[in-house]
């Protein structure tokens, strides 16, 4: 029903592991001390490790097989020893290895969130939130594997199985020999495992991030869910998603439940292997007990870091899905940026030029056709124009939310395109039409993050949009909670609150899209008179369909289908009797006929 | 206390016991493959026993071949029943996701929105994925290990007990440890995990929220300020996964130590036996075999004690709300009559609401006949939008204060009542999807002739022909890639779609111009007749052709009457009327 492709994760080609575990090790660089150390102490304990079954070979051999009690007794202290020291620096190489990974994931956390703070909007239109919300927190949490269990991991496995590998040698050559035959079985079976593994570990990734949004926009939209009686569809459309990610598990289930007895096999047959030609060896006297037995414990060694190793290969799978879409995401760069040397403006006067300004969200789909206008410092610009006829897009572009295709917009005589977008922004205030508030307390809204704002400052611009009014009834003053998205206000307090965070910030331009719409017509007077006072010499830019928000300004601009056709004051426009006048004309002529009556 | 205890538990698990039953074969057989792998298992080192004796005693190779053959056909088989544990428990584990996750999105489906007032979205999305996630280890891989562990320990110790009892009990000396170190240790998981997975809420909240805001955030220049703010968040979490860590890493060792321990003590006894001559130096390798398979098991022991002890946190976090029951009980009452002659009549009977302590709405009284149109307006935050989201039953009223075709509101069918409700939130909400199935969210087997309908009804369609694809262009989440205007008049029709008897429109045109807003009203009022309406506003415009027009102050109606009369009346209303069109009229006079 609903057209899925937008849920859908883009497309991913072919991955290319090596090229993605090369870019994962580059978040390891800074801490290279720390990899060294941790790869050190698995070493050790790898060693201490191996030392266990060679001092059991020893105890058999030179003291159980000859009975030398005084012997034993010394060699299970050294015993002992081993195991505490081994344990001590394996506590230490865990610790230091959760320290690694926690600390990586730190990082690229933050990377993935920065970078999300830098994307335009026109990105924000076609990701949705819970997607993206899926990238900074669970796929980043998924990587922890690659790096506190994956590479530190890898490294002592290898070790391990090298000093192995030598010790084996070592003991017995040609039996040995004989153990390895397996090993290349064992190679050809995490291969053919790896391949179906990753695609399952891709798709759920994908069904997890698809969960994360619907239930994003469901819980955000209940009131419409529960008004419409959708509950049961809503649950449908849920279920599907729900049964596709059981269905990829089922999968991987599939693929592990496999993999895991097959390896077990092998390394049985190993050890069968290594019974029958040992106890050939034994038999002609080329071999002791003690060499046997310390042998199939070394080739069980052997094969548990082999078997690890291919689990964790394939756990790394399961992060690599994971990695793939935070290095998608991270090289997704914003589109709009500021340029390299941008022109500095001080001080602003106001003064707004714009020149035929041409504007599409998509291709050639014109919102804003030609227009040029321009504002004197200090004037009170008014826009009007029916419904979608390109106001607030207007006023995106003055904050280069996107980006124009055509024409200019001067702020004091500097293109915005060569202004720093920050220094740009530093200039404006603007009051949203889609009011957002974040949870937290009220003056955290009003002064957001800016702690220059002091609370007189906030309460100020609280009682200036006629907010104080709500703030008696409060308990905590402006320390008082909010909800997420102001759930327990009106919609008219979100809109002042909103209102007071553009005064608050006290900007040298001002832009109000429809900031009072379900604001009460006396409350928007008060505004009004106190903003008279406030922005004294400043200009500001309206958008607003209530008249008795416009009628003051200084001119009024009419957009029709995104072109500029009518411009002058109140008056003016009214005796031109066109559009402005038609906008305004069924209202009065009205009221006109029923005042008569009266 | 004890009795408390075990009662709490019991209802914590009851979430995912009511599900074992359904999969309880898998759960039969799942165990029976456990013991079968495990019971396989501790045949080979006997095998390997038998191998040593016959190389002592300078048997035939031929015989040291055949056990060996026999070795590999066990481990085959036994390899056989490990798929089927996982095939089975790990499987079960991911029906009771399934399950679960359905059942908390059901109940998510269900609440009413005062549990969504509270509770941040970022929160209830982390305990629908990362607290389940929890919750299924605990269920599947932690069950499949204990298993394991309780078979494997059971197997071995008997095998170690026939060959000798007095070394079994001395390796035994060194397994106390165990329960003791589980107990503090699990105590200790229990709380730092408790820890990790709320600020995880906490953090997918804040992030959900900051990307959220998008706009607000980068007009107002916040992001340097939001990484800051994030970073610290994330550093906090790095620090309880680290304190977490700690004991992690204490675990492993101290587990591997113990269990290599029982080896020493095998070692060190056994050998002093052999010397002695009191047993044979293929049981001391057979013992040693068989420590070697509880060390893994052992080492489980406690990585499980931590699944469970993270499991039960997320548990519980899921558990809260599942035992949130919504507070808008549902009737069943449903007029018997047909659909078409249900009139649309409500009236207030003293009504008096509060969301929490202050009074919101209060001694309310209003009847609005079937096909009458209701003007409400007054000052922000008097109480016009609480009034008609009750009508709709988004929260609960109590008895006798509401009536709607002169059945108490609360003995409605909560389904048959909105199915009667045209509602048109003051704040629209759309779900990323076309604009055709937007409009058709109530009503989805309408027609794209239908859609076109209403859409006409809403003065959308003139705005719909002019997209790209028409009724089947994506709007993004909320609606973000349309208009202010475009988004009211897309819920507008979604409202018109369902052909209500009840009309609620809820500043439903607060961003649509003056002209478009006409339009709009010319058509509702063309079906005026069968429609009860609803209007809120703070344009006069939009009201003052009302059959009543309501004042409200401060949740009280302070002025009542249609537009003539509250003109002559001349106080509010009035006031509201003169400051909208007065001052505008007499200057282009
Ligand atoms: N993010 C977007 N992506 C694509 N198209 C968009 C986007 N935002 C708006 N549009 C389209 O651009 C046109 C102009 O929208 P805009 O929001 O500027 O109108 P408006 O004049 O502010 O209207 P209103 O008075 O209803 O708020 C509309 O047709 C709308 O559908
Ligand atoms: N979910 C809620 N929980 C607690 N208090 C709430 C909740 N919703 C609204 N309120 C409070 O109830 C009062 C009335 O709010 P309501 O939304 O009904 O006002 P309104 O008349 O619709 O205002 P507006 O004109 O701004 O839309 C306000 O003071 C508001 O803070
Ligand atoms: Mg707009
Ligand atoms: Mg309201």
């Amino acid at each position: 029903m609903v057209a899925n492709n937008y849920h859908e994760e883009e497309a991913l080609g072919k991955v290319y592991d090596a090229r993605l575990m090369k870019r994962l090790l580059t978040y390891l660089r800074p801490y290279r001390v720390a990899v060294v150390s941790a790869a050190f102490m698995l070493l050790v304990v790898s060693l201490l490790q191996v030392a266990v079954p060679h001092l059991m070979k020893i105890a058999i051999d030179d003291y159980i097989g000859k009975n030398d009690l005084d012997g034993l007794t010394n060699i299970g202290l050294l015993f002992a020893a081993v195991l505490v020291a081994g344990a001590a620096v394996r506590y230490g190489q865990t610790y230091l290895t959760i320290w690694l990974g926690q600390k990586v994931l730190h990082d690229i956390r933050q990377q993935v969130f920065a970078h999300l703070q830098r994307m335009n909007l026109a990105f924000y239109d076609k990701n949705p939130v819970g997607r993206l919300v899926t990238r900074v927190t669970s796929d980043v949490n998924t990587l922890n594997e690659i790096f506190s269990s994956g590479v530190v991991a890898i490294i002592g496995d290898l070790f391990t199985l090298a000093l192995i590998v030598g010790v084996l040698l070592h003991y017995n050559w040609r039996l040995a020999l004989i153990t390895f035959t397996v090993v290349p079985l064992l190679v050809a079976v995490t291969f053919v495992f790896r391949a179906k593994v990753r695609n399952v570990y891709r798709e759920v990734r994908a069904r997890v991030a698809h969960i994360n949004a619907f239930l994003q926009e469901h819980v955000t939209g209940i009131k419409v869910v529960q008004l419409f009686n959708q509950e049961d569809s809503a649950f449908r459309k849920f279920d599907e998603i729900n049964l596709s990610l059981r269905a990829a598990h089922f999968r991987s289930i599939y693929y592990y439940a496999m993999f895991f007895p097959t390896v077990e096999i092998i390394s049985t047959l190993a050890i069968g292997l290594v019974l029958y030609f040992g106890g050939f060896r034994i038999e002609s006297g080329l071999m002791t007990f003690g060499e046997l037995v310390a042998f199939i414990t070394l080739v069980e060694m052997f094969y548990r870091p082999i078997r690890d190793l291919s689990e964790k290969y394939n756990i790394l799978q399961a992060s690599m899905a994971s990695s793939e879409r935070i290095f998608n995401l991270l090289d997704t760069s914003s589109t709009i940026v500021s340029p390299t040397s941008p022109c500095k403006l001080e001080h602003c006067t106001g003064r707004i030029e714009i020149e035929n300004l041409w504007f599409a969200y998509n291709n050639d789909d014109w919102v804003l056709k030609d227009v040029s206008f321009s504002v004197e410092p200090g004037q009170k610009i008014a826009i009007v124009g029916a419904t979608g006829a390109g106001k607030s897009s207007l006023i995106s572009l003055f904050y280069r939310f996107y980006d124009y295709q055509r024409g200019s917009i001067r702020l004091d005589g500097i293109e915005l395109k060569q202004m720093a977008i920050d220094s740009l922004r530093s200039h404006l205030a603007l009051v949203l039409q889609d009011v957002f508030i974040f949870s937290g307390d009220i003056a955290g809204n009003v002064r957001l993050r800016d702690d220059d704002i002091s609370d007189d400052q906030v309460r100020e611009a609280l009682h200036r949009v006629g907010f104080d009014r709500f703030l008696r009834r409060f308990e905590d003053d402006i320390g008082s909670e909010v909800r997420e998205r102001g759930a327990t206000m009106s919609t008219g307090q979100k809109q002042l609150l909103s209102f007071a965070r553009a005064l608050a910030h006290d900007p040298d331009i001002l832009m109000l899209d429809e900031a009072t719409s379900s604001v009460d017509t006396e409350t928007e007077t008060l505004i009004q008179s106190a903003l008279e006072r406030l922005f004294e010499g400043r200009t500001s830019i309206i958008v607003a369909h209530r008249l008795s928000t416009i009628e003051k300004a200084d001119r009024i601009l009419v957009l029709h289908h995104g072109e500029l056709r009518e411009s002058g004051t109140h008056r003016e426009l009214m005796r031109q009797q066109g559009i402005y006048h038609k906008l305004y004309r069924l209202q009065s002529r009205k009221q006109a006929v029923r005042i008569g009556k009266d | 206390m004890n009795a408390n205890e075990s009662k709490t538990t019991f209802s914590r698990f009851s979430t995912v016991t009511k599900y074992l039953g359904r999969y309880r074969w898998y759960l039969v057989v799942g165990v029976l493959a456990v013991i079968g792998a495990n019971g396989l298992m501790l045949v080979p080192p006997y095998l390997t026993k038998l191998i040593f004796d016959r190389l002592e005693t300078g048997s035939p190779m031929s015989e040291v071949g055949l056990l060996v053959l026999a070795m590999i056909g066990l481990s085959i088989a036994s390899g056989i029943c490990r798929f089927t544990i996982r095939r089975t428990i790990i499987w079960m584990s991911r029906h009771l996701e399934y399950d679960i996750r359905g059942e908390l999105v059901a109940h998510l489906l269900k609440l009413s929105p005062s549990f969504y007032d509270k509770n941040r979205t970022g929160d209830i999305m982390a305990r629908a994925t990362n607290d389940l996630e929890a919750v299924r280890m605990m269920i599947g891989p932690a069950m499949m290990h204990i298993a394991n562990t309780l078979v494997v320990a059971t197997g071995a110790l008997t095998m170690m007990a026939m060959l000798s009892p007095r070394l079994t009990l001395y390796a035994l000396i060194p397994a106390l440890v165990f329960p003791i170190s589980m107990n503090k240790l699990g105590n200790m998981i229990h709380r730092r995990f408790l820890k990790i997975q709320e600020h995880f809420a906490h953090l997918t909240a804040v992030c959900q929220e900051n990307l959220s805001g998008v706009r607000v955030v980068k007009a107002y220049r916040q992001e340097d300020h939001e990484i800051e703010n994030f970073a610290d968040l994330s550093e906090h979490y790095f620090k309880l996964n680290l304190s977490l860590g700690r004991l992690h890493a204490a675990f492993y060792p101290l587990f591997q130590l113990v269990a290599t321990s029982l080896m020493l003590v095998v070692l060190y006894v056994g050998g002093r036996d052999v010397i002695r001559g009191e047993i044979e130096l293929g049981t001391v390798v057979a013992f040693f075999l068989y420590l070697g398979m509880l060390t893994w098991p052992l080492i489980a022991i406690g990585w499980v004690v931590s699944l469970y002890q993270r499991g039960t946190v997320s548990l519980d976090r899921i558990n809260q709300i599942l035992n949130t029951t919504s507070d808008i009980p549902t009737g069943c009452a449903e007029p018997k009559s047909d659909e078409k002659s249900v009139r649309g009549k409500v009236e207030f009977r003293d009504l008096n609401f509060a969301y929490d302590e202050a009074p919101i709405l209060n001694d309310l009284s209003l009847t609005v006949e079937p096909g009458q149109t209701l003007g409400i307006v007054g000052l922000t935050g008097s109480g016009k939008t609480t009034l008609v989201a009750l009508l709709a039953r988004l929260y609960p009223v109590a008895r006798d204060q509401l009536f709607v075709d002169d059945i108490d509101i609360n003995d409605w069918d909560i389904n048959a009542l909105r199915r009667r409700i045209g509602f048109t939130a003051q704040e629209p909400f759309l779900f990323s999807a076309t604009v055709a199935d937007n409009i058709r969210f109530g009503r989805a087997d309408a027609s794209i002739d239908e859609v076109a309908q209403v859409a006409q009804l809403a003065a959308l369609a003139k705005d719909v022909d002019e997209f790209p694809d028409r009724y089947e262009t994506m709007v993004g989440e909320r609606g973000i890639t349309l208009s202010g205007g475009q988004k009211q008049r897309v819920a507008i029709a979604r409202a018109a779609m369902i052909e209500p008897t009840i009309l609620i429109l809820d500043d439903a045109t607060s961003s649509v111009d003056t002209e478009t807003e006409y339009e709009i009203n010319q058509r509702i009022n063309a079906h005026a007749e069968q429609l009860t309406t609803f209007i809120v506003s703070h344009r006069v415009s939009s009201v003052k052709d009302a059959d009543q027009i309501i004042f409200l102050e401060d949740g009280r109606i302070i002025e009542q009457g249609n537009h003539e009369v509250l003109i002559t009346l001349g106080r509010r209303y009035a006031d509201l009327y003169r400051a909208q069109v007065l001052a505008e009229q007499l200057e282009s006079l």
